[in-house]
């Protein structure tokens, strides 16, 4: 069945995000698969904010710019969006106390309500012109009163009679108006009980977060940066619930090295930011190298460099991600394709960074790390294990192996005596742990630690390192959410394409992809410069025919980019 | 009796250096605690890099030798992961006062239940004696040849603005009193924070200048203002405990009293957890 589309648009502070997130929560507990995508500035109160809910019965990848019903609650977001109107009967709500003299649009129906008059008739001074939002939604949808209430009751916690009393009056004066009775077939309330399902609605990141907990996740450290924040503030909501702790350390310096010290002491542990604040953790990722520390580290990337564009989207850190730290040593680099992917891939990454004690990094973008999605749980992930060592005074902790991985013990954990010496160093050392500067202790140790890197290789592959959508055309390779785009586009591209998903980045995924070795591929990716093709071209012998490049901070919507394929294919 | 707490690893300390007394108070303390009742085991070490930080090389004790001025956050992620650890941080005065500042104040803020030892020999020895952020003004170093512009941090009356619920004062020189300090700081629940002055033989002899200062406190001053007067007093090095206050500690405010490393549910906690309505 047809995608649809509902965009909420405003001022920051209006509660256009939590809106959206209502109308996207209510749809997703009525069985739509439902893509939520937000696009906001970096500023607290006024500017202009929108959400973008699309929903089908199938699977959504990525949001639409056109809307079937758009609701504007001022001037700007009516000028803004007045030519999103997806067709002849898109539907846009707008606040007529803020837009007096509506025009007519290029298509679509218009209906303006006066929403600061009505609620401040309810509320007096303060409302919530973000219920507005809702109770148009649900009328259109044609679901009845009585839910939307229910909705309200449970959404809006402060103020309830009042938000009720609003709620109610802006479903009436719409209907009314002349709006109701949906369009939408099998739409009714409820179309199925979501009580007992395997389903969330979670972001990227929240799905990141959970997939690694239950993969093993004890500890999360970081300092707030867009758009890898809402990491830390999902995990910390969960401290009681998951035993999980998530700290948020003085600066992204102490986040680092205090997750390190949380993985000496035998917490599975993560870290993570975007780039700016990735870069200040560099030092630590280099001293999780050399002191083969496990640690998992998410790196939601926005516009740079530096400050860059706040909040919006990029895949301007793929070499960034892929050269992290200095010196030379094993490390894991993957992307997930989507949210759903980012669960599983996070527990996957843990339990690989703790079977090779070494760093591993997770990238994301803003698209992929802030929009919600279906996700459904899988039955397993893998859990994250330790190699345990034999306690005693022969114990050490960079002991010489065949497979380049020392069996590890724990300071103060229950099987430690007091002859067992653990010793982690970040001077070169020697498999006592003792800090070392001799040529032939030097050599071993480098030695050692190599030798985990093709055995990394091949454990990896026990994952989807590579994913193929399509059956047939020229293959696209992306990562990230330039898969989603590309997905959702192909939906509506009349020529064939294989769209080629990478998401382990290092080890390469040689094997996967040596089918195309000599063959002319198209890339997308949101870079100015062309960080896929050269990562590509370093690693497989292809001809670029085509980059699709994006670097204006947006995702693409899906029918905008069905026609670029089109033209290049 | 408790097994040797040194290791195979050749010291390489000036002759004299005030490192050696550290590392012998160290040692003795730890032996009394040991002897006490406390688990050998249940000691970590971490440190910076520096001078001081070869002591982690000194000890055979488990931790991680650490990052310049970041042991300190290194030092109180181990403690968080488990909590019956009993957690040193060995920092120098450049490490912990000047690249890793911000570590040593916010373990403060945190009552984070760890020590802290301060190497203060009042100069960077390892890299050639440039001035550090205890330096005096006037301090003439590579980095300052015309002599240091800047006036120095107070450790003291900075940890104590800074929440430190232990703070105290000793001198390499005065091995005992050194030993008595670290055990107080070792059995202080709550952040523990001790300068030890040190010369530093090659780039900062003040030991004779140190030893005429020193004055033993005699008793905890009563008010922070009067604890701050007397670390700063120019005319005196006061050595003993300037102020030590029970207050909460921040893992038990975290987590109460679990233990993150023992009690990990298990992969099918987690599970029933995730599908828990």
């Amino acid at each position: 069945m047809a995608i649809r589309t509902v965009i909420i648009g405003g001022k920051a502070g209006e509660g256009v995000k939590k809106a959206a997130q209502v109308v996207a929560t209510t749809l997703f507990r009525q069985g739509w698969q439902v893509f939520q995508a937000d696009d906001y500035q970096s500023l607290i109160k006024g500017g202009h904010n929108f959400s973008s809910v699309s929903f089908s019965d199938s699977e959504v990848h990525t949001a639409y710019a056109k809307a079937n019903l758009l609701i504007s609650f001022d001037q700007r977001s009516y000028t803004a969006h007045s030519e999103d109107m997806a067709d002849a009967d898109s539907l846009h709500v707008y606040n007529s106390d803020m837009t007096p003299e509506a025009v007519q649009e290029a298509r679509g129906k218009t209906l303006g309500l006066p929403l600061s008059t009505m609620m401040k008739q309810i509320y007096g001074p303060g409302g919530n012109v973000s219920l507005a939002a809702v109770s148009v939604f649900f009328l259109w949808m044609g679901y009845p009163q009585a839910e939307l209430e229910a909705v309200i009751a449970r959404e809006f916690k402060r103020n309830v009679e009042d938000n009720i009393s609003y709620a109610k009056a802006v479903y009436q004066a719409a209907r009314q108006a002349g709006i109701g009775g949906s369009q939408i077939p099998d739409s009714e309330f409820p179309l199925i009980s979501m009580e007992q399902s395997v389903q969330r609605f979670t972001s990227g990141n929240q799905a990141m977060a959970l997939g690694a907990w239950l993969g093993g996740l004890d500890f999360y450290y970081a300092y707030p940066m867009t758009p890898a924040s809402s990491i830390l503030h999902y995990l910390a909501l969960k401290t009681t619930t998951h035993k999980v702790y998530a700290i948020h350390a003085e600066s992204e310096l102490a986040a680092a090295n205090m997750a390190i010290g949380s993985v000496v002491s035998g917490a599975r542990t993560a870290i993570g930011s975007s780039g700016g604040g990735f870069a200040l953790m560099q030092e630590a990722f280099s001293l999780a190298g050399i002191t083969e520390a496990p640690l998992l580290c998410f790196l939601a990337s926005r516009p740079g460099p530096a400050t860059g564009v706040s909040t919006y989207t990029a895949q301007e850190d793929l070499p960034f991600a892929l050269n992290q730290g200095h010196g030379e040593f094993a490390r894991i680099v993957a992307a997930p394709d989507s949210p759903q992917r980012a669960f599983s891939l996070a527990a996957e990454l843990l339990s690989l960074a703790w079977e090779f004690q070494c760093p591993v990094i997770l990238l994301s973008d803003k698209h992929l790390s802030e929009s919600s999605q279906n996700l459904t749980l899988p039955d397993e992930v893998p859990w994250a294990r330790v190699e345990q060592g034999v306690p005693g005074s022969s114990y050490q902790r960079y002991s010489i192996t065949e497979s380049g991985v020392s069996p590890l013990l724990f300071p103060g954990s229950e099987n430690i005596d007091d002859n067992t010496v653990i010793k982690w160093n970040s001077h070169e050392h020697l498999p006592s742990g003792l800090r070392t500067d001799k040529a032939e202790a030097m050599i071993a140790m480098k030695d050692k630690r190599n030798r985990k890197s093709p055995a990394i290789s091949i454990a990896t592959q026990r994952h989807e390192r590579v994913t193929f959508y399509g059956e047939q055309g020229t293959a696209v390779f992306a990562y990230g959410s330039g898969v989603m785009e590309l997905r959702e586009a192909r939906k509506h591209c009349s020529k064939p394409f294989i769209i080629v998903a990478l998401i382990y980045l290092t080890p390469f995924p040689s094997e996967e992809l040596s089918v195309y070795s000599g063959q002319e591929i198209i890339t997308l990716e949101h870079s100015s410069t062309g960080n896929l093709d050269r990562f590509i071209r370093q690693n497989l012998d292809v001809s670029i025919k085509h980059s699709v490049l994006r670097y204006d901070g947006r995702p693409f919507d899906p029918l905008e980019l069905a026609k670029i394929m089109e033209d290049i294919l | 009796m408790m097994r040797d707490l040194g290791t195979s690893k050749e010291n390489t300390w000036c002759t004299g250096c005030g490192n050696f007394g550290i590392l012998n108070a160290v040692k003795k303390a730890i032996g009394e605690l040991v002897e006490n009742g406390s688990k050998l085991s249940d000691f970590a070490i971490t440190c910076g890099i520096g001078c001081h930080g070869k002591i982690f090389d000194y000890l055979a004790l488990s931790g991680i030798y650490g990052l310049h001025g970041r042991g300190t956050a290194t030092a109180q992620g181990m403690k968080l992961a488990n909590p019956a650890l009993k957690v040193i941080s060995f920092g120098g005065d450049g490490d912990s006062l000047g690249e890793g500042l911000e570590h040593t104040l916010f373990a403060a803020k945190r009552n984070m239940d760890i020590t802290l030892i301060l190497h203060n020999n009042g100069n960077y020895g390892l890299t050639t004696g440039q001035f550090s952020p205890l330096s005096e003004p006037g301090y003439k170093g590579l980095s300052t040849p015309l002599g240091s512009i800047e006036k120095p941090f107070r450790a003291i009356p900075l940890l104590l603005e800074a929440g430190a619920s232990f703070v105290a004062r000793g001198f390499s020189a005065r091995p005992d009193h050194l030993t008595e300090l670290i055990i107080a700081a070792l059995n202080h629940k709550g952040f523990s924070f001790i300068e030890v002055m040190q010369p530093c033989v090659s780039y900062n002899n003040n030991y004779a200048y140190l030893n005429q200062k020193v004055k033993l406190l005699e008793v905890i001053p009563t008010t922070q203002a009067h604890a701050i007067d007397l670390a700063s007093d120019p005319d005196h090095v006061y050595l003993g405990v300037f102020s030590r206050k029970n207050l909460p500690v921040y893992h038990e405010l975290l987590y109460g009293s679990a233990n993150p490393q023992k009690d990990r549910p298990d992969y099918l906690h987690r599970q029933d957890i995730l599908h828990a309505k």
